[in-house]
């Protein structure tokens, strides 16, 4: 990470048309990535625990989607900040701006329901079929809304319609690795965040006994 | 230039303060976990 923020800052020229606010690419796409990697990683605890019934999935489920929504507020930050630079407004509710903030209200609901019900075995049963469609909105919202209709993003940033990666080998030096580490970030939390859930689990049942 | 070190420099102390919050956090549930 340390490689990546040096980098980022110091080595690529400044972008022509929006000039150093372009080096937040290096830090917002990832962050966006994370977002959807965790939302999907929510999606696949859920389902487990509809499967097994086991606690732990829906512990799983749980930290994946307080992460996604982390990153994704992440995202939308670093995002307005570039916005700021580059269109002179920090929201123009751009499809991504719209989609992101919708996505965001989306997993606040997760949480709020969570909250809502008394209960863990109820509120696990729950909160796991409302992930799944939650879930279901993510692919529509990140990936199909911003490409039918017209953006302020650029579309062929990192990929173009072919499929050819368009960035040049400095950008993407610093791109891929960046995505690494951001996804060794979430996966050290998330497993970091489990734990800690376990033992409160442990801690509570000795309580109780 | 200058404010593209500035910016940096907030970033890497942000990167290092969350780095050694994480280390600190995984060793304090490593030891509630072996008291176990």
């Amino acid at each position: 990470m340390t490689w990546v923020i040096v980098a980022a800052f110091i080595y690529p020229a400044p972008q022509q048309q929006i000039g150093d606010a372009s080096r937040i690419f290096y830090f917002h796409v990832p962050q966006a990535w994370v977002a959807v990697l965790a939302f999907c990683f929510s999606l696949v605890g859920s389902i487990n625990y509809l499967r097994k019934g086991t606690l732990v999935d829906d512990d799983r489920a749980r930290v994946a989607a307080e992460l996604g929504t982390l990153f994704c507020i992440l995202a939308t930050v670093t995002g307005s900040i570039f916005a700021k630079v580059t269109w002179h407004s920090f929201w123009n509710w751009d499809p991504r701006e719209t989609s992101i903030f919708i996505l965001l209200l989306i997993y606040g609901a997760y949480f709020a329901l969570r909250s809502a019900i008394d209960g863990p075995e109820k509120r696990a049963r729950l909160a796991a079929v409302y992930a799944i469609f939650a879930f279901v909105t993510v692919p529509f919202l990140i990936f199909v809304v911003p490409r039918v209709l017209p953006s302020l993003h650029p579309s062929d940033s990192i990929v173009n319609e072919s499929g050819k990666i368009t960035m040049s080998g400095a950008t993407a030096l610093i791109f891929f690795p960046s995505l690494a580490v951001f996804t060794a970030l979430f996966v050290w939390i998330y497993t970091l965040g489990l734990r800690v859930s376990q033992r409160q689990r442990a801690i509570t049942e000795e309580a109780m006994q | 230039m200058t404010s593209n070190y500035t910016a940096m420099a907030v970033t890497l102390v942000i990167w290092i303060g969350l780095f050694l919050y994480l280390i600190v956090l995984d060793r304090k549930t490593k030891k509630l976990e072996e008291k176990k």
